[in-house]
């Protein structure tokens, strides 16, 4: 009997001993009983300094403010339970290194002395690859958006917040922001029908560009990208939106400036020539005189020139609006 | 041959858009001339290709009567720096982009045929676009209609068809009353 306890004893230390999260228990006074070997692993603090004392937490809490603020937290939690779960807070381990900590605590009985078995998981470096997601998330230059079942926004990034208006508090948990975005009732419904048309087919869309109505009541152009991805058997689906309205813009002004000039070169020219076989033609029967002659070839040679200068106005214009031109064209181009 | 410009809505003081080929225009030009003159109208001419010298030798050979047209010339005074204006003739602008002093040529042309049957006629609107941007062109074309529309004075703008770009075309469209399209 006694054998099979200490047994039992024996695979509870290892157990303790080797688990990959810091398990610590705390006597009545806050105590530190008993300290795993990943506690001191992650603290740097070993076992042989600190069983028996209570001081470790003012090493792994430094900061008095901070502490302050967690041993209230933890009172005010204790108040209506007797442990906690999921409390996380940042230690500062012996090297000097800030850790993050996810608390759990339990209170049990052993050998009639009353114990608090913690156990802290160290999560920082989820911690970190969360906010370094979050960074990318928000940092980025398009608009994205993560949606749950029933539409439901989970996520509403900065750059969704600055092209459409609506704030993070005003979309999250929400699926009513379409409708702010799309307004108009029919195009509203012609743009669900042709989403459902692309989904039904592919599961997802690209580059599909719709016009948004933004917050200040501006209309936008998006150019729509999605992916529907499956975390723990839920369905998310994630939209990211470019803002495409400059681009157009740009597009639609090169067009009409090109639309232009294309008109203000090729029709001149044929005035030219119409006006050169016309005097041509009044030369031949003797009508010009030496002055008006050399009065039609000036205007015409005038007509020329100032065609001539328009093409140069046209070609740099093109380059300057149009960055993708080969910089071998571009140099032609720029004469 | 059938009428180019409708002599009731010319009565209406009317303002038209006459469309010609490249070819045709200046055969055009001395038909609506011709036409006009005979319901009694007296032409303003504002030409900005050929000086008005060429015009009325063009005119003659056309069979049209030199008393029946006065001319706004753009391009003498570009040739040859200097050119005194003809009273009931002609009126010298130094450059056809300087549209400034077409729109005062103008104005003081209809002042001085006050109480007469005037039509002007602007030959062309494709040649304005060598000096000048359609957005321009544009404004000054809606200034000039409208003087027309507040002297009761009708107003013929000649143009090579299918030389303007849409836009323009859709303005145009607007400032005119009727559009021709002569082929």
């Amino acid at each position: 009997m006694e054998n099979t306890h200490n047994n039992q004893s024996c695979i509870e230390a290892g157990i303790l001993d080797n688990a990959l999260v810091m398990i610590a228990v705390l006597g009545e006074r806050g105590q530190v009983v008993s300290w795993n070997h990943a506690a001191e692993t992650i603290t740097g603090y070993l076992q042989k300094d600190i069983i028996g004392s209570n001081s470790v937490w003012k090493h792994l809490y430094p900061d008095r403010d901070y502490r302050k603020s967690v041993t209230e937290k933890i009172a005010d939690i204790l108040k209506t339970k007797n442990y906690f779960e999921d409390l996380e807070t940042t230690i500062r381990t012996r090297s000097g290194e800030s850790r993050t900590i996810l608390w759990n605590t339990k209170t049990i009985t052993d050998h009639g002395l009353p114990r608090v078995i913690t156990v802290g998981m160290d999560v920082t470096t989820d911690r970190q690859e969360t906010a370094f997601r979050e960074s990318i998330i928000d940092n980025a230059y398009v608009l994205l958006a993560v949606l749950g079942p029933k539409g439901t926004i989970l996520v509403w990034n900065k750059a969704a917040e600055m092209i459409t208006g609506y704030s993070n508090g005003e979309v999250i948990g929400k699926n009513d922001i379409w409708k702010k975005l799309y307004p108009d009732t029919e195009y509203r419904r012609s743009i669900t029908l042709k989403i459902a048309k692309i989904i039904s087919e592919h599961n997802y869309f690209e580059n599909l560009e719709t016009t948004i109505v933004t917050k200040n009541n501006e209309k936008r152009i998006i150019s729509w990208n999605t992916r529907q991805t499956r975390t723990r058997g839920i369905y998310h689906e994630i939209a990211i939106g470019r803002d495409i309205t400059e681009q157009r813009k740009a597009e639609e002004a090169l067009i009409a400036y090109m639309t232009e000039m294309t008109m203000r070169l090729k029709q001149p020219v044929g005035i030219i020539n119409n006006t050169l076989m016309e005097s041509a033609r009044l030369v031949k029967e003797g009508m010009l005189t030496t002055d008006e002659i050399i009065m039609v070839l000036q205007g015409q040679a005038r007509n020329a020139a100032q065609i001539e200068s328009n093409i140069r106005e046209f070609q740099t214009a093109i380059v300057e609006k149009n960055l993708s031109i080969p910089e071998a064209y571009r140099k032609f181009l720029e004469g | 041959m059938p009428e180019i410009i409708d002599p009731k809505e010319l009565d209406e003081k009317k303002i038209f858009l006459i469309l010609a080929s490249p070819g045709t225009i200046r055969q055009r030009n001395i038909e609506i001339i011709k036409e006009i003159s005979a319901l009694g109208y007296h032409t303003v001419v504002i030409t900005t290709n050929f000086p008005y010298s060429v015009l009325t030798k063009l005119y003659a050979q056309g069979g049209v009567s030199p008393d029946s047209v006065s001319f706004i010339d753009a391009v003498t005074r570009n040739s040859i720096g200097n050119a005194e204006n003809i009273p009931g003739i002609v009126r010298f602008i130094n450059n056809p982009a300087n549209l400034t002093d077409m729109g005062i040529a103008v104005t003081e042309v209809l002042k001085d045929h006050q109480g007469k049957k005037i039509c002007i006629m602007f030959d062309s609107v494709s040649t304005l676009l060598i000096y000048l941007s359609s957005a321009n062109i544009s404004k000054f074309i809606h200034f000039v209609t409208n003087k027309l529309r507040l002297l009761d004075v009708s107003g013929i703008f000649l143009a090579v068809e299918k030389s303007l770009d849409p836009m323009l075309m859709t303005q145009l469209t607007t400032f005119v009353d009727t559009v021709v399209d002569t082929g």
